[in-house]
């Protein structure tokens, strides 16, 4: 400690602490005073006390005018200065993954494989932790199975009770966009891709609101002038001259 | 190194196939498929056996244990890789950013320390200067 602390600060006398020598950090032979007119200066040491101790300093560190000076880092060490995904050739991999939007489902990732993937594994004790925790308790070889080791696999016939049948059952597929390429040819804007033609057709929808508004409030004008609750035309036609 | 992969996925895929038709076979039992079930059941055997024997080729492969986690959750594993390396970018422009910024200290440091202690500063300089102070 007392070494670390003398190379990394300098020597004791440098420091000139009063009590120094007390707390173990110097050799027992107390700094001479500095006189009161010399200015201490922060980073140099008066010359009379650099050659005090020359045994105790690292040639790195110490020198004529100033202590605490050490090496500086050499240029070429790799750091965060440096971009380390293109360093380590990563780009590729960062805009695969970090470009597009990764599903969050594990049967997006293996959508051949069947059951419910989806499901926490704790649920169903099929977690891949627990078989890190508890490792299946097995012989170190697979042997076949012989002829009289098979019979205990005699089953009954009939299908399966209900709740063993989980095998079958696959995660419900979003049809919706199907449904929607299926819809198409019937839309106005046939042509356009799927991403392009939803938010014209909903602005679209917007611009044709008042038209459709005011086709609406005049079939419930001529369906209110036959019924027989109308109040009368005067009431209503202001209100349909002041909406054009 | 990608064969060793798919060596793997090719015996895991058949591995999963078979058990999927075992599955079928046991949910709908019909005596007449005993046969084909003791059939399965070695295939099984013997896929787990070919499963086994890839283990050598892949010693030198290490997965993080966070992977495990996401697949027990129902998440695509897939979100892990991207989140590290968005992690590893914004700890990287951290980094960066302190660096950039302790250089342009030391450079104002230098400067000011030169104004104020200008004998001393060129004695530094003397000493850095073929490391560069600034």
């Amino acid at each position: 400690m007392t070494e670390m602390y003398s190379t990394l600060f300098g020597p004791n006398e440098a420091q000139g602490p009063p009590g120094s020598s007390s707390l173990g950090f110097g050799a027992g032979k107390p700094p001479p005073p500095i006189p009161q007119n010399q200015v201490s200066m922060p980073g140099q040491i008066p010359p009379q006390l650099v050659d005090e101790g020359p045994a105790l300093r690292k040639s790195g560190v110490m020198n004529e005018h100033f202590y605490l000076l050490r090496e500086l880092p050499v240029g070429n060490e790799l750091t965060g200065n440096t971009n380390l995904i293109t360093h380590y050739n990563l780009e590729h991999a960062y805009n695969k993954f970090c470009g597009k939007k990764v599903k969050e489902k594990l049967s997006n990732f293996l959508p051949e494989l069947p059951g419910m993937i989806d499901c926490p594994g704790t649920q169903d004790g099929s977690s891949l932790r627990s078989l890190i925790d508890k490792p299946p308790v097995c012989g170190n070889s697979f042997s076949p199975l012989t002829g009289a080791s098979l019979t205990g696999f005699r089953l009954h016939t009939g299908p399966l009770p209900e709740q063993y049948r989980l095998m079958h059952i696959q995660p419900p597929k979003k049809k919706s966009k199907h449904k929607h390429k299926h819809h198409r040819p019937q839309d106005p804007l046939p042509q356009e891709t799927p991403s392009d033609s939803d938010p014209k057709k909903k602005k679209k929808k917007r611009d044709d609101d008042p038209d459709r508004k005011k086709k609406k409030k005049d079939k419930k004008k001529k369906k209110n002038r036959h019924s027989p609750d109308h109040p009368g035309l005067a009431g209503s036609q202001p209100s349909s001259n002041s909406l054009r | 190194m990608a064969e060793k992969f798919d060596n793997l996925e090719e015996h895991l895929e058949k591995f999963i196939e078979n058990i999927r038709q075992l599955g079928i076979i046991v949910s709908d039992f019909q005596p007449s498929s005993q046969a084909v079930l003791n059939q399965k059941l070695n295939f099984m055997i013997s896929g787990l056996q070919d499963i086994d024997k890839c283990q050598k080729q892949l010693n030198d492969i290490n997965v993080p244990l966070e992977v495990f986690e996401y697949i027990d959750q129902g998440r695509n594993p897939q979100l892990y890789t991207k989140e590290c390396l968005e992690r590893a970018l914004a700890r990287n422009e951290q980094v960066k950013g302190k660096i950039d910024t302790m250089t342009k200290f030391k450079s104002l440091l230098i400067s000011e320390l030169s104004k104020v202690f200008p004998e001393e500063m060129a004695k530094y300089k003397e000493k850095r200067g073929e490391d560069g102070p600034s």
